[in-house]
């Protein structure tokens, strides 16, 4: 076994987002990176599979955010730590890093996820490319992951 | 620790002479503990036959929903110690932050569905949430957790001294994922089940069923069986009947999920089908006595 049972509410939004294209990270409230889908692995270039679970120094290190001066952002400023600190929906653009170094713009929006019984257990993070083309790329698997 | 099925089925009622051995009443099961107390899960249609059986003097009666569904509290209204002053029902149940259990369950028992009101019951009745840590009923320690369905939903787990039974009679665990690969930590239910004596586990439906049904918040047998099996069950009783299966489409449902559980190298002994009526011990004596013919009550 690898860990206890998450929350049902984890449960059921990793199973969404393995369902659909849309590029999405899901994330616990200590900032791991629990699950990201098929369309975000197209993106930043490699699998979930390949990668599993991923602590916050090491998924920050590998992926960003960056600003629009590549330059690293404070994880206080993602949308994601306002959607679990502040309980509610953010959003915003940034650049992430790609496996082969390629840099990405992305918009951002995160919402939190608050269990009926365990209360805030996490974010699911969906974004887009900026770029319209590699859009289009990723959302219908055209996108090449590299392994 | 004693279990007996007294009712089965899932969605309605479905009563009829092709339904006789596996009977047509909905969800309802009594597990006796070894120090004598009982509990009730559920109160389907099956909760009314079960009341007439409970002696009159009983102290107290605890009955612990998985959820709200028609199919599982319809019995409520036609449970005989509701209607005795001298009877002390606790009622456990999710919990919501729209409205209290017994505001939820009273939209049922209530005007212009019923004739009497909730507050009407002549019965000391209490509604409580079931607590989000473990919790003590007599000798057993009672846990509850989410599980996969639709609507806000529980399954149970009930250790009596070394003896687990895990019920989930409303689940459908293998939607969007694939349950066989999945790591257990993301497989909704594990921690009720893992290691069960008994599991008491939803299977509406045959494989070739579900593709129309999925989402609904039921089982196909592969997704049963699986479950079962990644959780280590010791035996697993299938539940929750579709009201369309007759007694012959069960056997032949029954042999099919054997025949599944022996294919993930389990021993098909293991894998049981609830009928109405029957008892089970579950334990280190573990036996099953097979469904009594019913009786007209």
């Amino acid at each position: 076994m690898s860990g206890p049972q998450k929350p049902l509410e984890l449960i059921l939004a990793r199973n969404l987002l393995t369902s659909v294209t849309t590029p999405a990270f899901l994330v616990a409230k200590d900032g791991t990176l629990l699950f990201y889908n098929e369309g975000a692995g197209a993106l930043i270039g490699r699998p979930f599979e390949d990668t599993g679970q991923l602590d916050l120094q090491e998924w920050t290190r590998r992926f960003g955010p960056f600003d629009e001066n590549e330059e690293p952002l404070s994880f206080d400023e993602l949308p994601l730590t306002k959607a679990l600190r502040e309980g509610r929906p953010a959003h915003d653009e940034f650049s992430v890093r790609s496996a082969d170094g390629e840099m990405h713009r992305i918009a951002a929006s995160a919402m939190p996820i608050v269990g009926a019984a365990t209360g805030a257990s996490g974010v699911m993070v969906i974004f887009w490319p900026v770029d319209e083309q590699v859009a289009r790329e990723v959302t219908t698997g055209r996108h090449e992951v590299t392994r | 620790m004693k279990v007996r099925i007294w009712g089965a089925r899932g969605s309605v009622p479905a009563p009829g002479p092709e339904m006789n051995r596996y009977g047509g009443n909905t969800s309802c099961v009594e597990v006796t503990l070894a120090g004598g107390e009982r509990l009730i899960l559920d109160a389907g249609t099956g909760i009314r036959t079960l009341g007439f059986s409970l002696p009159p003097d009983m102290p107290r009666i605890n009955i612990l929903l998985t959820h709200l569904h028609l199919d599982h509290i319809q019995g409520l209204m036609f449970f005989p110690p509701c209607f005795r002053a001298e009877s002390d029902i606790r009622i456990f149940g999710p919990s919501s932050p729209e409205a209290s259990l017994e505001s939820r369950i009273a939209r049922y028992i209530s005007a212009p569905l019923s004739p009497v009101e909730v507050r009407e019951l002549p019965c000391d009745v209490s509604f409580l949430d079931a607590p989000a840590s473990e919790w003590q009923i007599g000798g057993a320690t009672i846990r509850a957790e989410a599980v996969t369905h639709r609507g806000p939903t529980l399954g149970y787990r009930i250790t009596d001294g070394d003896t687990t039974l895990c019920y989930i009679p409303d689940h459908e665990p293998g939607l969007g994922a694939d349950l066989a690969a999945l790591s257990e930590e993301w497989i909704s239910g594990y921690n009720l089940a893992r290691d069960a004596d008994l599991l008491i586990h939803d299977c509406q439906y045959t494989d070739e069923e579900y593709p129309g049904h999925e989402g609904w918040g039921h089982s196909p047998i592969t997704e049963a069986i699986t479950f079962a099996r990644r959780v280590g069950a010791r035996r697993t009783l299938l539940f929750h009947h579709d009201p369309l299966h007759t007694d012959g489409f069960l056997d032949d449902l029954h042999r099919t999920a054997r025949r599944a559980w022996q294919g993930l190298g389990g021993d098909p002994e293991q894998i049981g089908i609830a009928a109405e009526r029957a008892e089970l011990t579950v334990g280190a004596t573990a036996a099953e006595t097979p469904a009594r013919p019913r009786i007209a009550v």
